[in-house]
This record gives C-alpha cells, structure tokens and sequence, in this order.
C-alpha cells in the first residue's frame, strides 16, 4: 500500500519527518519496507526562461541559450529544436544527477561555454499522463506562469515522499491514507483534521438523482450500495495536485472523474464505480449474481463468462461491472459523458475473493473488497468524491443520494480487563498510558472498577476481545519495554515433562551410526516428477501418485511414494558433477493414497533409505550394514528374496517381521540404473523406521563370560553350491551344544577343482566353557562332531 | 710377575675400550680378555703354579680386575647402544607435513543437525517433541488457527492444494490444534517438520521446514515467551545472544510478534549476513489466541498460551554460513562433506 507524507499530512499536523514517521509506523506494526523521496533526482533542477537564442559558431546542430534561472543569467548550449525564445524549461545546474544517470557538469562545447542542460520530461521521471508536453520528443516546455529560478521539484509538485507499507490482513482500515493517517495521529498523539465531505448543490435546481438512475439489489452479496449523480460534466485532465498525489502512489491520471475515484479509493480506501448514465439501458441498476450464459466485455479487453457465484451490476438488460472487480466497457465513462451516475458500494469479502480469485483478475477495488470495507465507509467515499468533483469545478452534483443498506454498521462496546491485558503481555503498562493510547486510537473508554469500558469505531472491526485491545496497547506503547525483561525459564507455569519423539531418536541412532560408516546425510524434495513411476518400473498402489493441483513445475508435481526416486536422482546429479565413491542415506516420508482422488488423509510413512555408490561394494555389504542398524531395535526379522521392482531379482532381500515387508536392500535394477542414468553398481536398501519405532525398546541380557580362555579353530569345507550358509552355522552352533561362543564366515572358495557345482566354505569356530580350561582333546572331539554332522546333514566333507 | 701381567691387561683394555666406537669391536675386546684362550682366563690357570700362600692374593687381584674390566664394558655397551639407537631414530625422521589418512566418516545434514540441536534444547526446557502429517487438512491447517475459508489472511501463504478440503501444510502451525485436542493443559511441544509454499525463488524453496512450538498453561505471557526464546538462541547461537519484539499479524496468535535475534556473525555490529542491520529476522510468535484455543476444546477463560515458529532452513544457513538455500535440497556431496 502506497500513501505519500504530504497526503497524511493533509490529515494529521505532523512535524516529524518522514524517516521519523516511517520508523514509528514499523514500530507500531505498520512496516514501511520502502521509503522513497520523489525528488531524489530533481536536486539542482530549476525553471528556467530562454532569453535568447543564438547559433553556435562553430556547430550546426547547437545553438547558445542565454536562460534566466532567478536573479541570474547563465549560457547552456542545446541542440535541441523545440526551444524558442522565451520558453519556459527545466534546467539542470552543476550537480544535478539526473534520473537517467547523466550528472551535470560545466562544460564546453565546440569552445563555448555551457552551464548546464534543459531537461525533457523522460529525464525527470514524468510521462504526458503527468505533465502537458513531458511526453514530446524533445525539451519539456513549462507554463509561462511558473515561477522563474523555482526548484522544479517544487514546480512540478514532485517534492512528496512516498511510503510502501506493508498492510496486515487484519487491518483492512489501513489500505488507505485516512487509516494510516489513524495510526500517525495514534502514534504521534496528535488530533486529527476532519475530512472535507461537503460539496455545493445548486438550491435552485429541482432535479434530482432519481431522474438519472434507479438501484434495486437482488443479493445478499451486496450489503450496501450508495450512488450519486454529476451532470454538466468536464472530462479533463485534473488538476495537477491530483495528479500527483495519483502519479506518487502508481496510478496513472486519466480524467477529472476517473481521478476522482481513484483518489477517494487510495485516500479513504472506497472503491466507487463511475457509469456514463446515458449508458445505462432503462437507467435502472440491479445489483445481482451473474447467470449462466451471460458475458461482460470488461476494461481490460478481455471478455469473462459469468455464472451464479460471480455478482454483477446490470441493467435491465445485462451486466454492466462485474462487481467490486472490473468494470464493463459498455457504459464506462468516455470524453462524451454528459452524466455520471457514481457507484459506492460495500460488498462481501468471501464474494469479491471467490470472483477475483475465478476470473483471475486483481484489481485495486478488489483487493480491499476482499480484506473487507466497512459498511460506513460507502458515504464518506461517495461525500469525499462529491466534495472534490465541487472543489475541482468538473460537474454539478445532483440533489439526492439513493442509499440501498442491509447491514447497519455502528459503533460496538467492549469491556475488557485491565488486569488480565498485563497478565497477557506479562508487563505492567500504566493505567493512564493504556487509556491514553486507546483515546489516541478513537476508541473512547470508562473504567468501571478494574474493567474497562470500550466503544469500538465502527472501522475497527478487528478488535474484540481483551487480546486484540493487549495488542493495540503494546504496539503503540513499544514493544521496546521487553528488551530488558529476563524472567527465570516458566517462573509462572507448571512443571512439564520434556519427552523426545520416538521415531526421531530411533532414526537419530540409525543417522549416527551411518554417519560414522561413511554415509551423507540427505534431505531431498518429497515433491517428485510423476515420471517416477516409470522409471522406477513401480506396478503396484505406489503408481498412484497423489498430484498437486496447482504445482509449481511438473518434476515438482506428486508426492513421492518411494524414497528410491530421491536418492537414484541424486546419485545422478552428484556423478554429473564429477563425484565418485560415496554412500548417502535419507529419512523421509512416502505418502501412500488408499483411493484417488484423496478422500481422506493418505498414509505417511516414513523411510530411511540409503544407496551406495562405489565400485566394490557388495551385496553382503550393504546387508551387514542393515543388519547393523536392525541390531540397534528388538525387531525379530527374517531375509527372503524381493521382487522390489527397481532392485536386481537375484541380488535383492526383503525383511520381514511378521509376514510384513519392513524393508529391502539389494542391487540396482540394471533397467533402472539405466532410466536414472547412474551406474549399474549401485546397491539400495530401505527399513521403515515408523514401523521399529513402534516395536519394545531393545532390552539387553547380558550372559555369563568364562573366565577360562577362548579355543579358536578354523574350518573348510566343501558342500554343494545349493547348501546356505545360515543353514551351516545354525548345525555348527548346535553341535557345539554348550561349549559355542561364536561361529564365522570368513571365506568362499569356488573352483572346478572342487568338483561340479561345489564351493568351499571356511568358517572361524570359538569354543569356551565357563567352569574350566578347555583341553585338546574336548576340542578335537566337538570339532569332529560338527564335521560328522555337517557330513550326515549337508553332505560337507574337509577340504 | 702375573701381577705386572695383569696390571698390563688391564690397562691395555681400558685403554681401547675408550678408542672403541661400535659394539662389534667390543665383543672383541671381551672374547679376548675373558674368552675360553683369553688372556685373564690364561692367567688365572698360572695361580697353580704360584706359592700357596700367595695364590689367594693373587686370585683376588685377577678377579677384582674381571669385575672392574666388566663394569667398563657394560659401562661402554650401554653407551654405545644408546648411541647406535639415536642415529637409527634419527634416520626413520619423516615428514610430518604429509596429510593425514582420512577415517572414512560422512556426515549429517545441516537442516537435521539444527532440528536435533534444537529439540535437545526444548527437551531439556519440558517441550515434548511431536510431529503430525505433511498432507493436512485444510481444517488443521487453516480453519483450526483461525483462518477461515475465503478469508484474507489466508493470502499471507502461497498454498500447494490437492483437493479443495486436503492440502500440503503451509506451516507446522497446523500441528498445534492436532495437540490441543489430544492433550490436557498444561503442556509444551515442539513439532519439527517439512512445510510446503507455492513459491521459488532464490531465496524461497517449495519445500522447507519449520519448527512450531506451543505452550498452554494457567499463566504464560509475552514476557514468558520472551524469557523463553532468548534461552533457546542463546543455546542455539551463543551466550551473548540477545532477541527483539516487533509487531506482526498471524491469526492464530493475538498479539502477534516477529523476533529479530542478534546476528551471530556479528554480533550487532552490521555484516553481510545481517544486511548490515546487526539483526536477523528469524521468528513469528505471540500469544495464542483465544478463539484458536477454544476451537480446540481448551477453556480460554482458565488456560492462556504461547507459541513459536521459525525456518529451520534459515536457522542453518545462518549457523553454517550457507549463501544458497538451494544447495541444502541438492545433496551435493562437496556441499554435504563439509559439515563433518
């Protein structure tokens, strides 16, 4: 929202400069994120008037310019050709730096003299809208009566400070220069002007607003609609303080009642509608929603279906404006409108959000129809328009004004606590600062007892509890007070018990424990490009990817349903970047749809997923690691071959809890390394971690340890290729009946010496007794026990 | 006559014994004084052919030259291995500017590192950490906190919709009246987690996270929330950290305020980090209120609330000196290393 320092200063009698007031604005809550001086570049620019004109001697195209700037006479060389001789310019002295980046110096030229430069209007940031000839092509030519030698910011009225502020959604009152010039007069402590809503009606003329225009509303949609009439009308430029107020906030002058509506819309925040009256078919307004079939024209050129949500103002025959948005170009105001019919209407904000919202269109009267226009602000933006169209001279206002009301809008009482208001923001403010502070806000208070008694204008609907009244007070109070306030942590509270989440602290164990292994750790986009799918090679319910409706870029689109996707891509662009040899891991959710389109919340799992991308790397590998981490829950678990669709068939292995698939880990799918682009090496794996959240703690039970040494012996065997390693170390473990401590793998040696499809197993056996020192002829004796049992079972004989 | 011969041994050996410079010339020394043929060995056999009543004598002076000649070469072996160990050392010197063998480690990821440093801190103050889900409900996350459909505040967030009831949450926020209905006053929680906005830009992600937290209790207040706040930065970015109020608008908190906290580059003096300012804007809280209360079942009347939320994203890049929000999302391996 833009409003300028003179035009708050048309309100509130300030003294404070504009810095000051922009710093007490974002102080209050009304943060001001630009502050910029129309005249940063008009510095050592005056009027001027050419005296005489004279060829330069030794240049075509210059000529000599003998200009008074005020009390004195200096030499500028132009080649420009619209000058003459006792026209009125823009001169740019030494030390003017100009918009365009040309700063001025005295210079020579040709070897005459010149002391500056006439300026046309692109140089000092005005366009014809603005200003009368700041368009040409050429030096701007001012008129004759300006003053000679003034500053031509001052000339120009561009000697105005504009404020960008960014206005809260719950401060609709302040999406105008009347409600921030509220707030500086709050802030300040300084009264307000009243507003000029008077204008002149001839006492003699009869003629009455219901000989132009009658209004029916048929919509609840409308809570009230106000209009006037203006006839004898002057569609011309406006004058030029009008103009620059409009210029200085953005908006571009038009004519005398285009300007005057959007004036009245920035300086009170009303929106008004301006109809050529001649225009409206049976000079009959029906304020009602739009029905199917129907179709506006609107200013923009472009042209909008209507249906039942969207409101209209019509004539008997069709829509004229789509209410509260866009007008129509059917009965706008043209250079031959004769008489005006102006619209001040209130309408409902969800109304006016849903249209803009259909038809795409954003407009400076939607906007603040949308954040919401009080009901009483219609008559003092349609009296405000009617006192500038008499103060300008630009038409004669008609007696009478038709006002259609649904919704009175008054004044509400409030009464709130004291107490409880410093029990709120925890600092005792002063009973005479407090109310001081609400006076200043227009909001008149009786302390009854400890209670205040608070009437509410009717523009603050924002307020109404003891909550919104804490705020008001310690906004405008300074919120400064608290910086030296330290309480002890919950002096006041009860005593809480902090607990970590679950889940969070089993993964930060797994995180850890991967971190030290060599793993990064990765936060990817949970959004993913529907493509994934495919190239994971995915055929069951994670096809069914939950879409957004309004994405941003397709590869950004759907939810992820596998964590898979999010590392492949990123194996993919670390390669591309000329990284090699890592490990990574993420924890992440997969958002799981029961049926499409989303009836109710999906399934949100979470995942932590890793891949491995180096060369040497195996299977065994990336299970030992899973099987590390699985070691850190109680989760019983089992390890079966996978069909993942993206792992390799025969180089893949689920885990499994109680018949329930809680992850896998296995070689890339060689298809799928090639659809993502990465190598073929590269091994996955995945548990979810929602699921071993949920299971017991880990409890451990220590068993007893023999103080007697440890007996080790090592032992090959040859078995067929089809006999598995498990089933070997399960027999060795139970032969050993009370004597085992620990059995290992430690090698497998294939080769045709062996014999056809046989391998060559070597397993690391510990022995121990917990009551004495094993003797060689125990352990000789276990050892043959388990070679006779592997023999009888598996068929394994010594290497 | 042997006494003279020994006087002679045993000079002759001291003697060489100091010329000797190796050990090898030592135990020539040694095999020839008291070797099997050496010379005090031979000596000793000439006592049998002395007078009786000298040979003690005699014997005790050989044997006192044995042990002092002993002494001298122990004396000189100890010596000279000293010696033959420092040069040895001397020559294994190596250069010890040559890099180290990296331990293979990783690392984990800044935005994980914060959330973890952060719900230890809260933990440690009686928050107890939740989460809830990323797809929402538009109750949850809009209507729950006091933003009604069609209502103006719900401009303030760019939302990713699904269907018109269910969205992506827009702010942890949404995790507040999940809570509020769950639990009875008074409690703390925190809810760490991925939030999602219709935005990008260099400095905007989609995706982001947040941490949200609530306190519902008899008697919290801004000066609470202050309190509050400034232990968790000062953990967070260091003891001399300090935090500001300014005025703001959220619709589930009345007053609301944003939190400015001292930069922790320099410490208020002005830098690039803080734009000069000497203050980052980091958080949005104020004191619950009262309707979002009452929606959610708690007695607004007995129970009073604060809470709090801020980027976790930011919060990372401003503890690691992160320049581009996008390099947090890219899992780049050269960024990911360096935060071992």
């Amino acid at each position: 929202m833009k409003v300028t320092y003179n035009w708050i200063k048309e309100f509130v009698p300030i003294t404070a400069n504009a810095e000051e007031v922009a710093k007490k604005l974002t102080n209050a809550g009304m943060e001001v994120e630009e502050l910029m001086y129309q005249n940063e570049h008009l510095h050592d620019v005056v009027v001027g008037k050419i005296l005489k004109i004279e060829k330069h001697p030794a240049a075509d195209k210059l000529v000599v310019c003998q200009v008074d700037i005020g009390g004195k006479i200096v030499q500028i060389l132009t080649a420009a050709t619209n000058v003459f001789e006792g026209a009125v310019i823009p001169v740019s002295l030494p030390g003017a730096d100009l918009v365009n980046g040309v700063k001025i110096q005295p210079t020579k030229m040709r070897g005459i003299e010149s002391y500056g430069m006439f300026c046309s209007g692109e140089e000092l940031g005005i366009d014809e809208n603005y200003f009368e000839g700041a368009g040409v092509n050429g030096i701007l030519i001012l008129p004759q009566n300006m003053k000679i030698g003034d500053p031509i910011d001052k000339a120009l009225l561009l000697d105005d400070v504009v404020f960008d502020i960014n206005i809260t959604p719950n401060r609709a009152d302040c999406m105008s220069v009347i409600g921030i010039a509220r707030e500086v007069s709050a802030i300040f402590g300084i009264e307000m002007k009243k507003v000029n809503l008077s204008y002149n009606i001839d006492v003699y003329d009869k003629d009455t607003v219901r000989n132009y225009v009658d209004v029916e509303v048929k919509t609840d949609n409308c809570l009230r609609y106000m209009m006037g009439a203006i006839k004898d009308l002057k569609i011309e430029r406006s004058p030029l303080w009008m103009r620059a107020r409009l210029n200085a906030v953005g908006i571009k002058p038009i004519n005398t009642i285009v300007d005057i509506t959007n004036y009245v819309l920035i300086e009170m925040g009303q929106p008004l509608h301006a109809f050529d009256q001649s225009l409206i078919d049976g000079q009959k307004i029906v304020v009602r929603q739009g029905q199917a079939g129907e179709k506006i024209e609107a200013l923009n050129h472009n042209s909008y279906e209507l249906d039942q949500s969207i409101m209209v103002i019509a004539n008997e025959k069709e829509p004229m404006v789509i209410a509260g948005v866009i007008g129509g170009t059917n009965s706008c105001i043209n250079d031959n409108t004769k008489v005006c019919a102006l619209e001040s209407a209130i309408f409902d904000l969800k109304s006016i959000r849903i249209t803009s919202r259909k038809i795409g269109v954003r407009t400076d009267s939607s906007a603040r129809y949308e954040k919401g226009v009080n009901v009483a602000n219609a008559e003092i933006g349609l009296n405000r328009a009617l006192h500038l169209v008499s103060k300008i001279g630009c038409g004669k206002v008609v007696r009478g004004i038709i006002d259609k009301s649904l919704v009175k809008n008054e004044y509400r009482e409030i009464t709130v606590s004291l107490k409880l208001i410093n029990d709120i923001l925890g600092v005792k403010i002063p009973e005479k600062d407090a109310i001081n502070i609400l006076n200043n806000l227009s909001i008149e208070t009786k302390l009854i007892c400890d209670k205040l008694s608070l009437k509410i204008p009717p523009y603050r609907e924002d307020l109404e509890n003891d909550y919104d009244i804490a705020e008001e007070i310690i906004r405008i109070y300074g919120y400064d007070i608290y910086d030296n306030i330290n309480y002890n942590l919950f002096e006041n509270s009860n005593v809480t018990e902090g607990k970590h989440h679950p889940r969070l602290l089993l993964e930060r164990k797994f995180r850890n424990a991967l971190v030290e292994r060599g793993f990064y750790e990765n936060v990817s986009y949970s959004l993913v490009s529907s493509n994934s799918v495919e190239k994971l090679l995915l055929n069951d319910e994670r096809c069914n990817l939950i879409k957004i409706a309004n994405p941003i870029t397709e590869d950004i689109s759907c939810m992820r349903t596998s964590m898979a996707n999010s590392l492949f891509n990123t194996i993919n662009y670390n390669n591309s970047v000329g990284n090699k040899n890592y490990s990574i891991f993420e924890c992440g959710r997969t958002y799981l749809a029961e049926e499409l389109p989303l009836k109710k919340l999906p399934k949100e799992k979470n995942i932590l997923a890793m891949a491995i991308c180096e060369e040497n790397f195996n299977f065994y590998n990336i299970k030992g690691i899973i099987e590390n981490l699985l070691r850190k829950t109680s989760v019983n678990y089992k390890i079966e071959r996978s069909k993942e669709t993206y792992l390799h068939p025969g180089i893949s292995a689920n885990i499994l809890c109680d018949g329930e698939i809680i992850g896998c880990f296995g070689k890339i799918h060689p298809q799928v390394a090639k659809n993502y682009d990465i190598p073929a090496f590269v091994y996955y794996g995945e548990i979810d971690t929602g699921f071993l959240s949920n299971l017991e703690p880990k409890k451990y039970i220590a068993r007893q340890i023999s103080k007697y040494p440890i007996v080790e012996r090592d032992l090959a065997l040859i078995v067929d290729e089809n006999v598995l390693a498990e089933e070997l170390l399960n027999s060795i473990k139970s032969s050993c009946g009370t004597l085992f401590y620990d059995a290992n793998l430690f090698d497998i040696y294939r080769s045709d010496s062996l014999g056809l499809n046989k391998k060559s197993m070597a397993f690391n056996i510990k022995l121990s007794n917990l009551n004495k020192t094993l003797t060689d002829d125990e352990v000789n004796k276990t050892i043959q026990k388990i070679i006779k049992t592997l023999n009888y079972k598996y068929g394994a004989n010594l290497r | 006559m042997i006494i003279d011969e020994l006087k002679k041994i045993k000079d002759d050996a001291v003697g060489e014994l100091e010329k000797v410079e190796n050990l090898k010339d030592i135990n020539e020394i040694k095999v020839r004084v008291f070797g099997k043929s050496g010379l005090l060995t031979a000596l000793s056999k000439g006592i049998k052919e002395l007078p009786i009543d000298q040979r003690p004598l005699v014997g005790a002076k050989i044997n006192d030259v044995r042990i002092f000649l002993q002494e001298k070469i122990s004396e000189k072996e100890f010596f000279l291995e000293k010696q033959e160990l420092e040069n040895k050392l001397a020559n294994e010197k190596i250069d010890i500017t040559e890099p180290g063998k990296d331990v293979i480690v990783g690392a984990l990821h800044p935005i994980n590192d914060v959330i973890d440093k952060l719900t230890d801190i809260c933990v440690s103050m009686g928050f107890s950490v939740v989460e809830g889900p990323e797809i929402e409900s538009d109750y949850y996350n809009f209507e729950a906190m006091n933003i009604p459909k069609n209502h103006p505040s719900r401009d303030m967030q760019d939302t990713f919709f699904i269907t018109d009831e269910i969205l992506l949450r827009s702010q942890t926020s949404a995790v507040q009246a999940r809570e509020m209905e769950k639990r009875k006053p008074p409690f703390k929680i925190v809810c760490p987690g991925k939030t999602y906005r219709n935005d990008s830009d260099a400095t905007h992600s989609p995706i982001f996270n947040q941490l949200e937290g609530l306190v519902v209790d008899e008697n919290v207040s801004m000066a609470d929330l202050k309190s509050m706040l400034t232990i968790l930065m000062k953990r967070l970015f260091g003891e001399d950290t300090a935090i500001r109020f300014r005025p703001s608008f959220f619709p589930f908190t009345e007053p609301s305020i944003e939190v400015d906290v001292s930069c922790p580059n320099c410490h208020g003096k002005g830098c690039s980090t803080c734009k000069g300012t000497g203050m980052l804007e980091l958080l949005g809280a104020g004191i619950v209120n009262p309707k979002v209360l009452e929606m959610s079942g708690i007695n607004s009347k007995k129970y009073k609330g604060f809470a709090f939320g801020f980027g976790l994203d930011r919060t990372a890049m401003i503890l690691d000196s992160i320049n581009n929000i996008k390099n947090l999302y890219r899992n780049d391996i050269r960024f990911l290393s360096q935060f071992k």
